[in-house]
């Protein structure tokens, strides 16, 4: 039973969407209702993927696969299917983007049908990305994903869009260029673009670079964060809780499922580098958000910090910290967009995002006070949180790699509680702050409607973080999948 | 007894869910009820729990229930379990019942508040996370429920989120408490190397194999989550700042139950902190320091709710000794008389301070003996019992922790003497304060302030439970008289023997040197406070800045880490970071503007570059070969 469909409808209903939304003239009420439709379908094909999914064999093969030949003579084919850690992450992708396609809709953004168009497309290619089995549709849907995310940035951001989405082009762009030359060179000497295939096959120090750079950048990998605080705070709220919840997962797969798993060579060579950016990143990221003016900078250089943690867990290479990475890849992802949103939300009702000027908003705000309080314990990783969880593994495995790394992250635990206490007394404690005042509403039902969900999720999996933890790298480790790479770690 | 006890961890949850769900559809009056009813609940599990213990025999009383594999990863596996044994019932009895009391305490001390259904959901929230800790099955679990009282630690304190003061508190408590999480996850990290486990039967089972090394660093990181949640040396900084929560917080939270969990770790973890004895020893100096250090700072304090808090910070130090000497049942009875008479200082001092619309600071009472009765009545009972006074429970809990330490050679006569400068101090501060808020006569200042509840001294829901727990403060120590009748040694010795076992003599000298102690400094309290044949000596700067800590630390942490995430700001992220692609952008366009000066469009010039070029390149071939 192939069940290819499942992969195919999550990558090409929304493609096929906007598409249909760019060129038909549709009413505006339309393209809002076609773009919420489509994302709440891909939602439930996903769910029914869920329940169809053998995860005893999530490590080895891909499953729900596809295939059809493309370009025959150069061996490229469109060949899509799902390990457990894509499956994961594409759920992550199709919640995360119904939220964000509910958010908008109740934002208003102009021009509804480009609008919707660019975040149903970014939602097929985020998905095709976790999807790929073919190292150039990879790069493919890699380049779909990010060009949405140019114009979506560009057209419908804050007032200083344009350099934050030079920037973010700029270090994107080159990163991408570096991973095209990588793929040509690998898939020529290889004679292949089968993911399966060319697993540990790469030996060369500088086609492993030429990944790297395109995943340091997207991820961002500190110092590569340049673009970082610019497109967070200029882009729309919920592009940029889609950027940093959901495309910053595309490049922490990337590293993992790519980097380490074609070439463990050249992985292991540079291990110690890599865990010492990304520890230094969590560090860097932690202290920065710790005096970061306003909301969004909290939240971006938060990410920063916790990319630079998920990284840890991936570089630990190791059982323990890959299944923290990706449960805190989810975790993240759930997280961040909330906060942004979150965010915007409170920018809609005061006009700023300024920490200096917002306070007090949990008087008579009893239900953004409760989200907002419950997203950001969870996000500092209270102890029985999913983030917790997470984070417990991934220090635990770079534990075992060495106990410095640990040690890092312990400290990091505390930086947490301290920047995102902040953040929650500086929007929600003391007396009101000069941009609020009492007319502004508690949380609407549809602005509850996108977040109780996201909310329901981090709960559920506080409950019970080994839904995915148990649920992605096969229960068998000595089988051959990926967990059987490991070995050329210890 | 297992399903009891799971229902006991849970109950106190569904009425958090429960609260926060219904929100405005139910009044104020309901959501106090169904957080009353759900904890009370919890208790009668509790109580099952007990009973069915006690007919099983002595030696087959621990038991583990799992409920859901939490978390994995390849070979790892961390259940949702819960580890029922003497210690953990008895610990559920203690939390559900002061629980049940101080909540429904609070039905009437919250009542005219506003956001009264949130502080229920968090007291509920609270003690759920409370009972995790003491019957979770593993360290992870208890590392989980030790950040979760953590969290509902920060949410009470910070409870009246509009004032400035309760949020830095909150946000103190937790920061400081994180502090003690981070060293408590890498001791479990090394652990999980060491033994591929964390169920606490497999661990223990595993402490002979492990090297003294590891099981010091295990200790100690384990030492550091206890010493932070017990507010003890030298990370005890927060517990004063928590009293900013609201009075009943104080008594459950930060009395009766949470920061008494560090008592509780260390017990449980005996195997592994008996393997690393340097570090038990650790323990036990930092109770011993902590006692006297907290002591003498109570003796100075004017806000009510301080000195009770310094005198908690004190207690603790007392049930530290105990269990870093090995005394591990005794400083449980300790832990519990204790339980009963700081709730009752608590409570009482709450039914005041609503009487006098938030008033705390101590100069600004006097005579209260004559206004209210009832509460000094109560107030008393929790101050003989905490100076030690026989027959009052603190007599019968706190003696043999002194004759324990008698019996643990040189080490126990230097711990020894460090507690018995704490009970005189003891006695001290305990009547500074009843001297000094209820001697004498009201002023026309405190009776025009005081403002009785409908005739009464306060509300029926406070004046009740502060009545049950003053009996218990006077009766409870009964339950044991070392060495006459011990069965609360008796029951938890099988959790773990002690490692000192004092002779009748020792607990006599205990007894007589520590009541004489304490009635002497009760009679320097009556000398100064209330006959005042002596004026108060002016208090010394180093015990009104509590020892510098809180200086030390902003000096040597805070400071530093705001000042270095500026300077990365202003070095780093701004010039490096930000400035790399200005800079690549400023360096194309220089390199534009060169490439352009030679696009002179003259053809003579081409010509020769184009010439000049070819005779290089001749030059390389002839060269190269």
């Amino acid at each position: 039973m192939s069940m290819g469909w499942i992969t195919d409808t999550l990558i090409l209903l929304p493609m096929g969407a906007a598409v249909a939304l760019w060129i038909l003239p549709w009413p505006r009420v339309a393209a809002a209702l076609i773009a919420v439709g489509v994302s709440l379908a891909e939602m439930a094909v996903w769910i029914y993927g869920l329940t169809q999914f053998d995860f005893a064999k999530a490590g080895s093969a891909p499953q729900f696969q596809d295939h059809a030949t493309w370009f025959g003579d150069l061996g490229i084919s469109y060949d899509v299917g799902f390990l457990g850690i894509g499956l994961w992450l594409a759920g992550l992708t199709v919640v995360v983007q119904a939220a964000a396609i509910v958010y908008a809709v109740r934002a208003g953004r102009d021009r509804p049908r480009a609008y919707f168009g660019l975040m149903l497309f970014l939602t097929g290619a985020i998905v095709g990305v976790f999807a790929a089995q073919d190292l150039l549709l990879f790069y493919v849907f890699w380049e779909a994903m990010l060009i949405p995310l140019y114009l979506l940035v560009g057209v419908w951001g804050g007032a200083g869009r344009q350099r934050a989405t030079l920037l973010f082009f700029i270090y994107t762009m080159a990163g991408s260029l570096l991973m095209l030359a990588s793929i040509i060179v690998l898939g020529i000497s290889e004679g292949t673009f089968d993911l399966t295939e060319l697993r540990t096959s790469g030996t060369s120090t500088w086609v492993f670079l030429g990944f790297v750079a395109a995943f340091a950048v997207k991820a961002p990998l500190f110092p590569f964060h340049g673009w970082l605080a610019d497109a967070y705070r200029e882009a729309p709220a919920e592009v940029a809780g889609v950027l940093s919840g959901v495309v910053s997962k595309a490049a922490a797969y990337g590293f993992l499922f790519i980097a380490i798993v074609i070439f463990p060579g050249p992985a292991a060579d540079f291990r110690v580098p890599i865990l010492a950016l990304a520890a230094i990143g969590l560090v860097y990221g932690s202290l920065l958000a710790f005096r970061a003016p306003d909301v969004r900078g909290v939240i971006a250089y938060s990410s920063l910090a916790q990319l630079g943690l998920i990284l840890l867990g991936v570089f630990a290479t190791n059982l323990s910290a890959w299944n923290g990475a990706l449960l805190q890849m989810v975790n993240h992802g759930l997280i961040s967009a909330t906060l942004f949103m979150l965010a915007g939300i409170v920018e809609l009702r005061t006009g700023t995002g300024s920490l200096d000027r917002l306070g007090g908003m949990a008087r008579g705000r009893p239900i953004l006070a409760t989200i907002l309080i419950t997203t950001g314990v969870i996000a500092l990783a209270v102890p029985g949180s999913t983030a917790f969880a997470g984070e417990f593994l991934i220090l635990n495995g770079v534990f075992t790699t060495g106990w410095g790394w640990a040690v890092v992250g312990a400290i990091a635990i505390v930086l947490a509680a301290m920047y995102m206490l902040r953040l929650i007394s500086a929007v929600l404690h003391r007396r009101g702050g000069s941009a609020v005042s009492d007319e502004q509403r508690d949380l609407r039902p549809v602005e509850l409607a996108l977040l109780v969900p996201l909310v329901a999720c981090l709960l559920f999996l506080s409950a019970w973080p080994a839904a995915i933890t148990s649920h992605s790298f096969g229960q068998n480790p000595s089988n051959a999948g990926l967990a059987n790479l490991l070995g050329r770690y210890e | 007894m297992i399903p009891a006890a799971w229902i006991c961890l849970f109950l106190p949850l569904a009425g958090a869910l429960a609260i926060t769900l219904l929100g405005t559809a139910v009044s104020r009056r309901t959501s106090a009820l169904i957080a009353t009813t759900s904890v009370a609940a919890a208790f009668a599990a509790s109580v099952v729990s007990f009973v069915e213990m006690l007919s099983r025999s002595t030696f087959d009383r621990a038991q583990t229930s799992v409920g859901w594999d939490w978390l994995t990863a390849g070979n790892l596996d961390f259940q949702l379990s819960i580890y029922i044994d003497q210690l953990a019932v008895y610990m559920m009895l203690i939390v559900a019942g002061v629980g049940a009391l101080i909540v429904a305490y609070s039905i009437g001390y919250m009542d005219a508040v506003d956001e009264e259904r949130r502080f229920f959901a968090y007291m509920c929230f609270f003690v759920f996370s409370m009972l995790l800790l003491v019957e979770g099955g593993n360290l992870l679990m208890l590392l989980a429920a030790w950040g979760l009282v953590g969290l509902s630690s920060y949410l009470l304190i910070g409870f009246e989120h509009e004032r400035p003061a309760a949020i830095a508190a909150a946000k103190k408590a937790f920061i400081v408490n994180a502090v003690g999480d981070a060293t408590f996850a890498l001791a479990l990290f090394l652990l999980v190397q060491k033994t591929g486990t964390l169920d606490y039967t497999a661990v223990f089972a595993d402490v002979p194999d492990l090297s003294s090394t590891v099981l010091t660093l295990v200790a100690l990181g384990l030492l550091g989550g206890a010493v932070a949640k017990s507010a003890q040396l030298p990370l005890h900084t927060w517990l004063p700042d928590a009293m900013e929560g609201p009075t009943p917080v104080s008594a459950l939270i930060h009395a009766a139950t949470m920061v008494v969990a560090g008592v509780y770790l260390i017990f449980r973890t005996a195997p592994i902190f008996e393997g690393a004895p340097h570090v038990q020893d650790t323990a036990a100096v930092l109770g011993a320091l902590t006692l006297v250090v907290a002591g003498l700072v109570a003796v100075v304090q004017t806000d009510i709710k301080r000195v009770i808090a310094y005198s908690t910070m004190s207690q603790i130090g007392y049930m530290f000794l105990a269990v870093g000497i090995g005394a591990y049942a005794t400083g449980m009875f300790h832990l519990l008389t204790h339980s009963f008479f700081k709730a009752l200082l608590f409570l009482a001092a709450g039914i005041l301070i609503h009487a006098f619309a938030g008033e705390q600071d101590m100069r600004r009472m006097g005579g209260l003996k004559h206004l209210m009765p009832f509460t000094y009545t109560a107030f008393l009972v929790g101050a003989l019992a905490l100076a030690g006074i026989p027959p009052f429970s603190g007599f019968f809990s706190k003696d043999p922790i002194l004759a324990n330490a008698l019996a643990d050679g040189t080490f126990g006569y230097v711990l020894f003497g460090l507690a018995a400068c704490g009970v005189f101090l003891t006695g001290l501060y305990a009547f500074r304060m009843i001297f000094l808020v209820f001697g004498g006569e009201p002023s026309e200042d405190v009776r025009s302030r005081y403002h009785p509840h409908g005739g009464k001294e306060g509300p029926f829901s406070m004046r009740a439970v502060v009545f049950v727990l003053a009996v218990l403060a006077a009766i409870a120590g009964f339950l044991q008289f070392a060495p006459f009748w011990t069965p609360v040694d008796d029951f938890l010795n099988p959790v773990q023997e002690p490692l000192v076992d004092p002779t009748n003599r020792m607990e006599a000298a205990a007894s007589f040197i520590s009541v004489g102690l304490g009635l002497t400094g009760i009679f320097v309290a009556w000398l100064v406070y209330s006959a005042k044949r002596y004026n108060p000596p002016h208090a010394w700067g180093v015990l009104r800045h509590k020892f510098y800590f809180d200086e030390l630390y902003d000096a040597v942490f805070c400071r530093p880490a705001i000042a270095f995430a500026k300077a990365l700001y202003a070095l780093v992220e701004g010039p490096i970071v930000g400035g790399s692609l200005t800079g690549i952008a400023g360096g194309t366009r220089q390199l534009g503007g060169w490439v352009r000066s030679l696009q002179t469009g003259v053809v003579r010039m081409y010509v020769l570059g184009v010439a000049a070029g070819f005779a290089v390149l001749v030059l390389v071939f002839v060269a190269v070969r």
